[in-house]
């Protein structure tokens, strides 16, 4: 065997099977819709697969753009648009990018993205979203080698840097977990796949938010203390603690950078587009603390603003659902709020975009 | 800069580069540099030890061929052994030693201590530098003139710091008579590396994970499963990590035209701790042999003699691994054993049984090996009384090693039953490309799919 020939082959043959398995998509249809990549693999799949009849709307954002494209989608009739959506827990603007990249190809296919933003003045976060690890589950079956370059160095973090090209190159290096997990129950794992890609759409659109309430809490912002009933949770007591009465993280900067950057990746996407980009600022909380963050007229959202396919959403248009009586915890909606927010969204959505001509 | 980190993975792609574009006579000072820089890459400061200890041997060696008299052949042995036991014994016992001192003394145990760093690899290099002034001073070597050739043989980087521990004659006779690898050599030198890779981050690394929850936390994990499988997965780790580094050490070196000794002859598959220890770090024991055990007198003067000699060898054997009376008893405990095997009939140790008593004597071999396991690996003799009543506990219910784990075990067991037979490993550079492409890339696979990626876990014999 002549040694040069024989080793190219050996890496030529891991180079392929590699691609064939891991970038090809053809172990994605496998993965655990309960792990990061499979969850959000479930979500774009499910509106991937959605009938689409007539204009179509979608949802963008993380665990707290609790649109309800059952509920939304009750008033088709009445507004003519149909609504979906691909917010997803945890996914952040960065991740929104790749969702959109992947679910809206030719960025000409809706008539309007509405995306959920935190807050309109690119507030500083407890955790440095450019630096979150967990992004790089969430859309690794959607980066190519291509997106190497961008996608690691947008992260912050050296090492995380090197994790994420490392990545990009040998996607296996994500899909261990899962993998081992494979290994271990291999026929469970196919049925639980099966499953997932007959059922999942049912279980995001039938989905209906819990009954919770945050009524019975108090919160002393003179003093900063939380009164908790007498059976509350612990943890959501300390959760709602830490995000009422902790101090803000200071302003640097970092966040605004974050955020222009990948809105601004969204935006230049749909620059010249028939699709309109819809803002909405999501309601805070059951309770909203003092210390809002001051206004920033230049932040990613409102420098946007100007740009003729873009709208923002009233930031104070969801203030009447903050409110205890409408949250399960520091963060979601519950049920009847996520109804509330739902019809409300459509409505002010439908009415942006206008009767159908 | 670890094996397994892709830093060294550039280093040493950069070094086969330079190596071999290079004239031939820069050649040595290429792999003099490459082999510094890696050893500078942990602690520069370190370096000028390395250094000292080079020019000590190096001349002692020269001096001792000079002269004729044996009194001063001997004065020179005895300064080049003084210095390298010095610096050994400093480095490694200092503490050691303080602390018994001060447990004598009645004060605290830190009272003499001092804050000392271990030198990477002084254990290996130390040693393979004292087989060479006791070779010279036997004159079974010559005296090396030329520095730089010394030099090299001390600090070569695939075996600097892990052994395996290569003698002078083995190291020079491909020295100096460098020829390039042929491609069988070269394939087989990959081959090592990847398999080393393999055996390091898909075995190792997920066996450590076991290991280091139980012996790092003994009272959260009672019972006697939790024990066995603890102490077994030490014993897995400790095989893989050690073996892992050798193949890539041996790898390493038949890329850069160089031949190593075998160090690890599946040493699980051993009949009798006899078998065992012809397999296990074999350039170790080879060296326990040849400069401590036969010339303390070895089996010529008799039976108890003879034990003596194996006691005193394998304790000191122990010692070498780490300045704690965990490693003495281990190897305290191997001595008993070697010796309770010649009691009951060399012989009968030596030969391979048949292949019906075969898996009951290797059963046996490898549960009194991982017994031996429990001294090396738990902190303290404390914990080693401890484990040791959890193993013999009847209580507890499930054991640590995940299923997932144990059918890659049970597949690494027939790899090495095949290779025990066939010694396939060895042979797949001359076999099909296709077989030796598709082994490469399964263990490349592994790697990915199952290593231990996301931080590069040290060596265990780093730390030795």
């Amino acid at each position: 065997m002549r040694a040069v020939p024989v080793l190219l082959a050996s890496a030529v043959a891991f180079a392929a099977i590699e691609g064939a398995v891991f970038h090809s998509g053809l172990y994605t249809w496998i993965l655990s819709p309960d792990a990061s990549t499979g969850f959000i693999q479930t979500v774009l799949r499910n509106e991937r697969e959605r009938p689409k009849d007539g204009p179509q709307v979608l949802g963008v954002g993380d665990s707290r753009m609790l649109l309800e494209a059952r509920l939304a989608n009750e008033h088709t009739p009445e507004t003519g648009y149909t609504f979906g959506t691909i917010a997803a827990a945890g996914a952040t603007p960065r991740s929104w990018y790749y969702m959109l990249r992947d679910t809206d190809p030719t960025a000409r296919f809706y008539r309007a993205i509405v995306i959920a933003a935190e807050s309109y003045d690119d507030a500083d976060k407890f955790e440095v979203e450019a630096d979150r690890a967990e992004d790089l589950s969430y859309v690794i079956a959607h980066l190519g080698l291509s997106d190497l370059w961008e996608f690691s160095r947008s992260y912050q973090d050296p090492s995380l840097q090197w994790r994420a090209a490392r990545a990009i190159l040998f996607k296996g290096l994500v899909y261990k977990r899962d993998f081992e997990d494979v290994l271990v129950h291999p026929v469970s794992r196919i049925r639980l796949a099966r499953v997932a890609h007959r059922d999942s759409f049912a279980w995001y659109y039938k989905f209906t938010g819990p009954p919770e309430t945050l009524a019975g809490f108090r919160v002393d912002w003179k003093n900063k203390t939380l009164d908790a009933p007498p059976n509350a949770n612990p943890g959501l007591v300390e959760n709602l603690r830490f995000r009422l009465l902790y101090q803000l993280p200071d302003e640097t900067g970092n966040q605004s950078r974050y955020l222009k950057y990948w809105i601004g990746k969204i935006y230049e996407r749909y620059r010249g587009s028939p699709t309109r980009l819809i803002f909405l600022r999501l309601p805070r909380g059951g309770f909203v603390r003092p210390d809002q963050p001051s206004y920033n007229p230049h932040s990613s959202v409102r420098e946007l603003a100007a740009q003729p396919n873009v709208t923002l959403i009233d930031e104070h248009f969801f203030d009447s659902l903050e409110k205890p009586e409408l949250f399960v915890d520091e963060l979601h909606l519950n049920g009847p709020g996520m109804d509330l927010f739902s019809v409300m969204l459509t409505q002010e959505v439908s009415r942006i975009l206008g009767p159908l001509r | 800069m670890l094996f397994n980190t892709p830093q060294f993975f550039v280093f040493l792609v950069v070094t086969l580069g330079i190596f071999y574009v290079s004239p031939k006579p820069l050649r040595k000072w290429i792999l003099l540099a490459a082999s510094y820089f890696f050893y500078m890459s942990w602690n520069w400061r370190f370096a000028p030890l390395l250094l000292s200890l080079t020019a000590i041997d190096y001349v002692a060696a020269i001096w001792m061929e000079r002269v004729e008299s044996p009194r001063r052949r001997k004065l020179f042995l005895v300064l080049s052994l003084a210095a390298n036991l010095g610096f050994l014994g400093f480095f490694k016992y200092y503490n050691f030693l303080a602390s018994m001192l001060a447990e004598a003394l009645r004060k605290d145990s830190h009272a003499f201590a001092l804050s000392i760093i271990l030198p990477l690899g002084i254990s290996f290099h130390t040693f393979q530098s004292m087989s060479y002034v006791v070779d010279v001073y036997r004159r079974e070597q010559k005296a090396i003139r030329n520095p730089v050739d010394y030099a090299v043989f001390i600090a070569f980087f695939p075996q600097l710091v892990a052994g395996p521990i290569v003698r002078a004659h083995e190291f020079f006779a491909d020295y100096y008579t460098w020829a390039p690898p042929i491609d069988e050599e070269k394939l087989r030198g990959v081959l090592w590396i990847v398999l080393g890779l393999a055996k390091k981050m898909v075995l190792a690394d997920q066996f450590a994970q076991i290991a280091d929850s139980y012996f790092q936390n003994l009272a959260a994990h009672p019972g006697a499963p939790a024990a066995w499988s603890g102490v077994a997965a030490f014993a897995m780790q400790i095989f893989f990590d050690f073996s892992g580094y050798t193949d890539m050490a041996i790898g390493m070196a038949l890329l850069l035209g160089f031949h190593f000794p075998t160090n690890f002859r599946r040493p699980y598959l051993a009949f009798s701790i006899t078998d065992f220890w012809h397999r296990w770090h074999i350039s170790f024991s080879r060296w326990l042999r040849d400069y401590l055990y036969i010339p303390l007198g070895g089996n010529r003067h008799g039976s108890l003699m003879t034990y003596r000699n194996l006691m005193i060898t394998m304790l000191l054997g122990g010692l070498w691994h780490g300045a704690s009376w965990n490693f003495v008893i281990w190897g305290g405990y191997h001595g008993a054993l070697l010796g309770l095997e010649r009691v009951f009939g060399r012989k009968h140790f030596q030969e391979q049984p048949n292949l019906l008593v075969y898996p009951l004597r290797a059963a046996m071999t490898f549960l009194l090996v991982c017994v031996g396991w429990v001294f090396f690996r738990a902190a303290t003799l404390r914990d080693s009384v401890y484990v040791f009543q959890q193993m013999v506990s009847w209580h507890g219910k499930a054991g640590l090693i995940p299923l997932w784990l144990t059918c890659v075990l049970a597949l690494s067991l027939a790899v090495a039953l095949l290779e025990e037979r066939f010694e396939w490993i060895e042979r797949l550079a001359r076999g099909p490309a296709w077989a030796y492409v598709a082994t490469v890339v399964t263990l490349l696979f592994s790697v990915e799919l199952i290593g231990v990626t996301e931080k590069a876990v040290p060596f265990v014999y780093f730390q030795f």
